[in-house]
């Protein structure tokens, strides 16, 4: 299967001089086109560094990064920038959308930079509202909103232009465990659509058992990698 | 585009109360500068006004000689001629012929050193405001031969109201009001001082072309009241033939030849149309500027600390945006960053924050260009009388200072204040547009 995301030897570290913190230790890591994949690990192993990493919204002390074969750690802002409008799509944790847009306008925000025409944005920001779970609410702003619809909203706005890729940082951690199953679901229902990736960082067990790859983290550096069957059968 | 406009224009309301407090200061900052100015305009173009219709006009053609050594015999050669064609310049409203001269007039109570000013009488009725400022008497007329119009001050000096006529005046006047017990103050002596003076002999002596002493026998016709102690204590009018006579000066002699303009924004046009009209003659052309050199320097010098000090205002209230626009880029930097995230280009980003700048500078330009347009104009129709707050009888450069002004507004002013806060406020957002584009996406996110 074609590979969307490759790491080679990708180190970080932060800090100068005696007090420095290596978040990552030399990570390989190669993620397969239409995974459903998790990183765990503790606060701290490097989960949300290896995103940030593979989204080039920070930059590898050494090593290179590879995403859908464009090299991002050889990319300027403005490349950056356009891999992750045309070729990325972000959930966070605290669903970080737009306050001063609705839900349908924050929706639409990323089709709107990519220039899709109007009609064809109204036809896609509606079936992703009602794909997941939001019909009727377009007009609400995030104020208005529950934490998991917002979250909700947050993964319309992150598969709304299609991206090749989906780094979710701790999606279901600021929602309760009804929510963060209903969340899941639709999840996996849109890798399974949508043929999108998703790649999580997570401390959720129910996300590491739904997932089909799981990379276990331990102070920066893989500790574990294979399907959940795998890394059980190793224990 | 559109959706940037959306997001920075809700962005601005965001924090309704920030917004407020930006625009108000930068409305009361422009409402100030702009009723200032053209407060200002509107007391410099009638002092200016005023000035060149009783003397010289905008443009004043005289003997090229007559600016560094003013002699009577100095005079503008074939002057029917270029009234002739100057009063053909649609701009020009009319031309006025001068004899300007020095003397002494005497009266049984005194002599004082004057300036003679020898007017066609009709033509000087229509353009002069000495004519509208006359307290006893009337003004010149055209058939009058020998007579004079003095100021108010020289007609204390000569003492041409007879004491015991005034105390006799007063005293009526003060037996009335008691009956009606009414306050009487000292305007009725002055007014009794004036009116007795109309019909009183004076003589004009000076010295004609050939050196010869002269004197003339005169009767006050007026007696006008500038305000301005410099004129209203020693400057006179007589009708044109008159001064002729008094200097020996011939039938069409002239020491000026003044061009009163419809609007002063003509006059570079029209000094240029005169300077072509008199090439080759010894006739020198000037601007009013020239002609009354303090007049001009002191507007300079008052417009140009009006401006220095309109600007530190504005320049305090530039301190007020800025601090606001840089404010609302700090504390969205976590939003920002997720814009950045998603893919917003680093450029749609800038151009949000210059949208949000620009909007605010908008709407404090116009609410602050319209509500000061609107007080201004208010006081432009109506007049402001300042009379309560400043000594009559303020005076620049020997003209007096009127005491109730009418603001001018125009507009090139609104057009350059407008432009400058503009400019000034999106060079001002600069900074934060950098600033908003400039973080480090990661940190912020975490």
């Amino acid at each position: 299967m074609k590979t969307i995301v490759k790491m080679e030897n990708v180190s970080k570290d932060y800090g100068q001089g005696d007090v420095v913190v290596h978040a990552l230790r030399g990570v390989n890591l190669e993620i397969a086109k239409g995974d459903f994949a998790a990183l765990a690990g503790p606060s701290g192993s490097g989960k949300t560094t290896l995103l940030n990493m593979i989204s080039g919204l920070d930059k590898p002390s050494a090593g290179k990064v590879w995403v859908d074969e464009a090299e991002v750690t050889a990319m300027g802002r403005t490349a950056k920038s356009r891999l992750r409008l045309n070729r990325i799509g972000f959930v966070f944790q605290a669903y970080n959308l737009i306050p001063v847009l609705t839900a349908y306008e924050n929706a639409e925000y990323v089709l709107m930079l990519q220039g899709v025409a109007a009609k064809e944005r109204k036809q896609k920001v509606m079936d992703l509202l009602k794909q997941v779970g939001l019909a009727g609410m377009e007009k609400r702003f995030p104020r208005e909103l529950s934490g998991g619809q917002q979250q909700r909203v947050a993964i319309a706005r992150a598969i709304a232009a299609e991206p090749a890729l989906v780094l979710a940082d701790e999606p279901t951690a600021n929602v309760d465990s009804a929510t963060a199953a209903a969340l899941l679901d639709l999840m996996v229902q849109l890798n399974e659509e949508r043929q999108a990736t998703f790649l999580f960082s997570t401390h959720d067990q129910n996300v590491m058992d739904r997932s089909r790859r799981l990379i276990l983290f331990k102070d920066g550096r893989i500790d574990q990698n294979g399907t959940p069957a795998e890394l059980q059968a190793n224990k | 585009m559109n959706h940037i406009f959306k997001l920075g224009w809700r962005s601005i309301w965001r924090n309704r109360r920030r917004t407020i407090i930006t625009l108000s200061s930068m409305t009361l900052g422009l409402v100030l500068a702009v009723f200032f100015i053209a407060m200002a305009e509107g007391v410099y173009e009638k002092m200016t006004d005023d000035a060149v219709r009783m003397l010289g006009g905008h443009i004043t053609l005289e003997h090229p000689e007559y600016r560094d050594a003013p002699a009577v015999d100095l005079t503008v050669p074939e002057v029917d001629r270029y009234r002739k064609d100057l009063e053909a310049i649609p701009a020009v409203e009319s031309t006025k012929v001068l004899v300007l001269g020095q003397g002494v007039l005497k009266s049984g109570g005194g002599a004082v050193g004057i300036t003679l000013i020898g007017v066609e009488p009709a033509t000087e009725k229509l353009t002069s405001p000495m004519a509208r400022k006359i307290v006893a008497g009337s003004y010149l007329k055209d058939d009058d031969t020998r007579k004079v119009l003095i100021g108010s001050q020289l007609a204390r000096q000569l003492k041409l109201g007879k004491e015991r006529d005034i105390k006799r005046i007063v005293s009526f006047w003060q037996s009335l009001f008691s009956v009606f017990d009414l306050p009487m103050d000292d305007s009725i002596a002055e007014l009794a001082r004036l009116h007795l003076a109309i019909g009183k002999k004076v003589v004009i002596t000076s010295t004609n072309v050939d050196g010869d002493l002269v004197e003339e026998l005169v009767r006050v016709r007026g007696i006008f009241k500038m305000g301005a102690p410099e004129m209203d204590g020693y400057l006179i009018q007589v009708p044109i033939d008159l001064a002729r006579k008094v200097y020996g000066l011939g039938k069409n002699d002239v020491t000026q030849l003044g061009v009163v303009l419809k609007s002063a924004d003509d006059q570079e046009v029209v000094l240029a149309a005169a300077r072509r009209l008199t090439q080759g003659q010894p006739v020198t052309v000037l601007p009013w500027e020239d002609v009354l050199p303090d007049l001009a320097a002191y507007i300079r010098i008052d417009g140009g600390s009006n401006i220095i000090f309109q600007g530190i205002i504005l320049f305090l209230i530039m301190f007020t945006i800025f601090n606001s626009i840089l404010m609302s880029v700090l504390e969205r930097t976590r939003e920002f960053a997720v814009l950045l995230a998603i893919g917003t280009p680093p450029k749609v980003l800038r151009l949000q924050v210059m949208v949000e700048t620009a909007l605010i500078g908008l709407l404090g330009c116009v609410l602050g260009l319209g509500l000061g347009s609107l007080l201004a104009y208010f006081f432009q129709v109506n007049g402001m009388d300042l009379r309560g707050m400043m000594p009559e009888g303020s005076t620049v450069s020997g003209f007096a200072f009127d005491l109730i002004i009418y603001p001018k507004l125009s507009f090139e002013m609104l057009a350059w204040v407008g432009g400058l806060v503009f400019g000034a406020i999106m060079i001002l957002g600069l900074y934060p547009m950098r600033k908003a584009t400039r973080m480090p996406l990661a940190d912020l996110l975490r």
